[in-house]
């Protein structure tokens, strides 16, 4: 990585004596967005607050750009930060919203309105000058916040749960606006969420967080391709956890294979008894849930509809999993 | 929900009741105020007049009315302003956390529910002991601000506990210094509440009695004259000092409220002032 | 306290910060009341004559005050005065309380109701007591209406000057400080439980006793402390509306000091009295 943006060496925080962030080493390219993933709890925020300044980091570093900012106040970092429900100041406009920063600065006020104008303008909200945040909606509220956050000019966006606050819909289109705002910027984005869906779609990195550690990190495809132990296959969902003779794998829920009890098997592929358990439709896919007889485990395979219906499976029936071998991806030992 | 049950009907008539409890004696004494001359203390009204109104201005027949609600006005404000200069940055402080934050909050709330009488003794035992002597404006502003004081830290810890703190760190990120954050995006927020513990601030000082009685000194603040007043005043003069000071009262409750109000609209019907769930 | 931000221009002064903010208010609560509260307690132990205290420790003070039959038979009647009071505030509180918070369904009507309840504690106390005097005195509202429609023949005596009248009044002024605690624990309740206890089939008195009473104990234990301090306390309505009919602490306090001219007798009566 020959550009980096950020570079965190060995980051910790400690809060009394809970560790929440462990020495923890991530580099992110120039100009990327990478999403840190991560069930509530796993330092994820937390980590973005220390790169923000708005956490001490216990010990460690933190780099922007080449420059070793930990001890700097977050003004002076080259990053900005957008809140998780955004944090707009309730008693300012849109525009003064925008224009805080260059107020703090004592930036005159026709310069000043005539920059958060031209940012309100970036983000389509020149219509809505002076506008009170509890004025606008949650997505206008979202591009306002935005467009506050870029007055500085910052190397790079951090943005703590930003999409949590908007309904499924707006969330979604939202979604899309952040990456194009984030491609179009050309600055890196730093986003925390829990969503998998939303790491995966606009990750150019995926850096997945568990117990204060990074698990894996990766592109989006490496990520959910080749997940390198238990808990990020588990994490990012689709997978199921079998056992070959390799040891423990994955192996993603639409490469397994499903047969009545008594079919033949072919050749080269593994397989294993079961019974139907639930069986979810999901539109698109049908997902079928089976008991394994040999063990208390429980496996998911995702069957393209068509295929589902053709030949539907009953609750309880006798049915064998199936895959290959080259479908597999062998994973570290539990919790590495 | 639960409704119309014979608890309910039940219920809203026992509000009325208490309602008209609360309030029915007050606005008695506001007609009974308007007596005329050789009317009593109680009804009927003889011919209405502002007799008694009139009398209260002057010193000789009912004390020194205008002195001491000089003398209470000043204290309140002084206890206002000074309340909500002390309550706001403890409220601050207590939120940070401090070594000894326990001890401090719990005296607080000892000055709140010490008797009054007590409090009152005591600072008119160190004022006489100590040779300072008592006086409305020395050890009884002292005696104000332990009855104003607890409200005025509480409700500030109410509203730090519900104000997200990512409004500051949005301000902090913005570059903005330690007092442009407080002056410009804290203290904008809290306003509302700023208010209100100035409207308790000036509200229970003016109205104080039980804790001044002892610390007051030579001058009598309002409460105090109208104490004094109880064991030889017997005719409506009485009503109408009451009136006056209710209505005083009231005025300045109208206007707190319409202060906040505006405050409130200006912040977005306090909306701000609600913590979203957090996340580590 | 992690919800509080922490900007990270740390150092010394960071630290230093809420020391200072804090200062005013410990300075404040440090030299008027902790200085008195104490200097009460050891006055208490002063010996005296009619002109001054004597700094020299004594326990007769106590002694002669525990021997004496009149401050046994005034505590017994505070603390009366004390239980009456709390059970009716609590049980009027609680009423106005759930009404308002459970029977009030628009927002706006809630916050009026509930001001209107309040409101009253911003002005003057004396005044309200004396507000009393045209309902309950001889010639007063109350009586002359009870002969008008015929129920007695004779003014009722024990209105005005009276345990009753203290009584009311200490209802009168205290209500509120049940009221506010509990609208502010029931307020916190879930309505979806109040939901669940309908669609168990409860009554609404059983909804009332069995559901809300439990989940607002802490709110009566507020309200509580604040009524007991304040009668306990009080020396002004006794003083009013009991017409020297009724005695108290608080009063028998006051009279100590503009009897004796000096301040010895009273202090440690209140040390006994604010347990």
């Amino acid at each position: 990585m020959p550009n980096k943006d950020v570079e965190l060496v060995s980051l910790t925080k400690r809060f009394g004596a809970s560790t929440a962030v462990n020495a923890i080493d991530l580099q992110i390219a120039e100009a990327s967005y990478c999403c840190l993933l991560g069930p509530s709890g796993c330092g994820k925020s937390t980590t973005l607050r220390m790169i923000a300044g708005h956490e001490d980091a216990s010990s460690g570093d933190i780099l922007v750009q080449g420059r070793q900012v930990t001890h700097q106040p977050p003004s002076q970092r080259g990053t900005a930060m957008m809140f998780q429900s955004y944090a707009l100041f309730p008693h300012l406009d849109a525009r003064d919203n925008v224009a805080f920063s260059l107020r703090m600065r004592g930036i005159g006020k026709a310069e000043r309105n005539r920059k958060a104008q031209e940012l309100l303008e970036l983000v389509e909200m020149q219509d809505y000058l002076s506008r009170r945040p509890h004025e606008l909606s949650g997505g206008q509220q979202q591009r306002v916040a935005l467009a506050r956050a870029l007055v500085n000019e910052p190397s790079v966006l951090l943005l703590d749960e930003p999409l949590s606050a908007l309904d499924p819909f707006l969330r979604i289109r939202m979604r899309e606006e952040l990456k194009r705002f984030q491609r179009d910027l050309g600055i890196t984005f730093i986003h925390v969420t829990h969503s998998q869906d939303e790491a995966l779609a606009l990750g150019d990195q995926v850096v997945v967080m568990q117990s204060g550690e990074i698990r894996q990190s990766g592109t989006a495809r490496e990520v959910f391709e080749t997940p390198a132990n238990e808990f990020v296959a588990r994490f990012i969902g689709g997978h199921n956890i079998l056992v070959s003779d390799r040891g423990p794998v994955s192996v993603r829920a639409d490469h397994l294979r499903l047969a009545p009890g008594a079919a033949p098997v072919p050749a080269e592929a593994r397989a294993l008894t079961g019974t139907v358990g639930a069986v979810e439709y999901q539109g698109s896919r049908v997902r079928v849930t089976v008991a394994e007889d040999a063990a208390d485990r429980r496996h998911v395979a995702e069957l393209e509809d068509r295929a589902f219906f053709a030949a539907p499976y009953a609750l309880g029936a006798q049915v064998q999993l199936s895959w290959m071998p080259a479908d597999e991806h062998p994973l570290a030992a539990a919790g590495g | 929900m639960i409704r119309h049950s014979p608890l309910s009907r039940a219920l809203q008539i026992l509000m009325g009741l208490f309602l008209l409890f609360l309030y029915g004696p007050t606005i008695t004494i506001l007609i009974l105020s308007f007596q005329g001359p050789q009317g009593g203390l109680t009804f009927p009204l003889k011919d209405a007049s502002l007799h008694w109104f009139a009398s209260l201005f002057e010193v000789q027949r009912v004390g020194d009315f205008g002195g001491s609600l000089k003398r209470s006005l000043i204290l309140a404000v002084l206890v206002m302003f000074v309340n909500v200069l002390i309550a706001v940055p403890a409220g601050m402080a207590l939120r940070k956390g401090f070594r000894g934050a326990r001890t401090l909050f719990w005296l607080t709330i000892a000055s709140l529910i010490v008797p009054s009488i007590l409090v009152s003794l005591g600072i008119g035992l160190l004022f006489s002991q100590t040779g300072l002597g008592t006086s409305w404006y020395t050890s009884a502003f002292g005696a104000h601000l332990t009855w104003t004081l607890p409200f005025g830290v509480l409700i500030m810890i109410g509203v730090f506990a519900r104000l997200n703190p990512a409004y500051e760190e949005a301000a902090v990120d913005a570059g903005a210094t330690r007092w442009q954050t407080f002056r410009h995006v804290t203290f904008p927020i809290i306003l509302p509440n700023v208010v209100g513990v100035m409207l308790f601030g000036f509200s229970l000082s003016y109205d104080e009695m039980p804790r001044t009685v002892l610390a007051g000194g030579a001058y009598n603040t309002l409460p105090l004259e109208i104490y004094a007043m109880t064991n030889n005043v017997t005719t409506p003069v009485l009503y109408a000092l009451g009136s006056l000071t209710t209505l005083v009262s009231f005025a300045v409750i109208a206007t707190a409220l319409v202060l906040m109000s505006i405050a409130r609209r200006r912040t977005g019907g306090g909306a701000a002032l609600s913590k979203p769930s957090e996340e580590t | 306290m992690r919800a509080a931000p922490s900007p990270s221009l740390h150092g010394r002064f960071d630290r230093l910060l809420p020391y200072l903010q804090i200062a005013p208010l410990a300075l404040v609560l440090f030299v008027f009341l902790l200085i008195p509260l104490a200097l009460i307690v050891v006055v208490s132990f002063w010996d005296y004559d009619s002109f001054r205290v004597i700094p020299a420790f004594v326990t007769f003070n106590y002694t002669e005050m525990l021997g004496s039959p009149t401050i046994w038979r005034t505590m017994w009647s505070t603390v009366q005065f004390t239980l009456i009071t709390l059970a009716i505030t609590g049980a009027l509180g609680f009423a106005v309380a759930y009404y308002i918070a459970f029977y009030v369904r628009s927002p706006v009507m809630k916050t009026i109701f509930f001001m209107a309840c309040t409101i009253p504690f911003l002005t003057s106390n004396i005044i309200r007591m004396i507000s009393w005097v045209p309902f309950l005195g001889r010639n007063g509202l109350i009586n002359s209406m009870l002969m008008d429609i015929g129920l007695t023949a004779e003014p009722l005596d024990f209105l005005l000057y009276s345990r009753f009248a203290v009584v009311l009044v200490y209802v009168y002024l205290f209500t509120l400080f049940m009221v506010t605690p509990l609208f502010n624990a029931m307020s916190r309740i879930d309505r979806s439980i109040i939901e669940a206890a309908v669609d168990a089939g409860a009554s609404p008195l059983q909804i009332m006793f069995r559901v809300v009473l439990p989940l607002t104990k802490t709110g009566f234990a507020i309200g509580s402390v604040f009524v007991i301090t304040l009668v306990m306390g009080d020396f002004v309505t006794v003083r009013l509306m009991g017409g020297g009919q009724s005695a108290s602490t608080g009063l028998l306090i006051t009279n100590q000091i503009s009897c004796c001219n000096i301040l010895p007798p009273a202090p440690m009566r209140s040390c006994s009295s604010s347990w």
